[in-house]
């Protein structure tokens, strides 16, 4: 599935500053912080299966969650969300995309926008301990 | 599309997420990943197969 090249990539600790830029490229882009690290072939199965869950999302019509003052749990799918990073902000000011809550998919493609944030949320966090030496 | 179809894909898609980022060879990643799509779809299917007794009631009012 994933590649052998990028198995066998020894671990390698970056400065503190270098961590800091990977994670938020790979927030920025799904995938971005792994290709920044040289992770190139996990980098575009990421990309892809992210990529892949927000244009489900979208197509089913789900909610790209804002906050709303009257329902504090808003706020928390707002920031999962968001953890798509650049995807997100293009939908919601590019595109003005917001979903259509009476759409027989809307509960599905919400399901579907919030996982894709919050599985780029995690590779974010993979990408620091990758940086940091932890993992390969 | 049909909810079971939906299920399928999410489930791939989690599935697949997991096995590539949490192991790197790829023999585990298979393994991996069978153990998730196989543990959703089937847990699925023994929630929705527990649920099916139970009215579903009337539908939520439109926010």
């Amino acid at each position: 599935m994933a590649s052998e090249t990028d198995s066998e990539i020894e671990p390698q600790e970056r400065s503190n500053a270098e961590s800091w830029v990977a994670g938020a490229l790979g927030w920025v882009l799904p995938g971005l912080g792994h290709f920044y690290l040289g992770r190139r072939v996990r980098a575009a199965v990421f990309l892809l299966i992210i990529g892949t869950a927000v244009v489900i999302g979208c197509s089913l019509e789900g909610n790209l969650y804002r906050p709303m003052p009257d329902q504090p749990l808003s706020y928390l799918a707002t920031l999962a969300c968001m953890g798509t990073g650049l995807p997100y902000f293009l939908l919601r000011y590019g595109l003005g995309y917001a979903g259509h809550v009476v759409a027989p998919g809307y509960e599905y493609g919400s399901a579907f926008l919030i996982t894709a944030g919050l599985m780029n949320l995690l590779l974010v966090l993979d990408v620091l301990d990758i940086a940091r030496g932890r993992k390969t | 599309m049909s909810h079971i179809l939906l299920m399928t894909v999410y489930a791939l898609l989690v599935s697949l997420f997991f096995a590539v980022m949490q192991r790197r060879e790829p023999r585990a990643q298979l393994r991996l990943f069978l153990q998730l799509f196989l543990g959703m779809m089937l847990g699925g299917l023994a929630l929705a197969w527990l649920m099916y007794p139970f009215p579903s009631g009337p539908p939520a009012p439109i926010p």
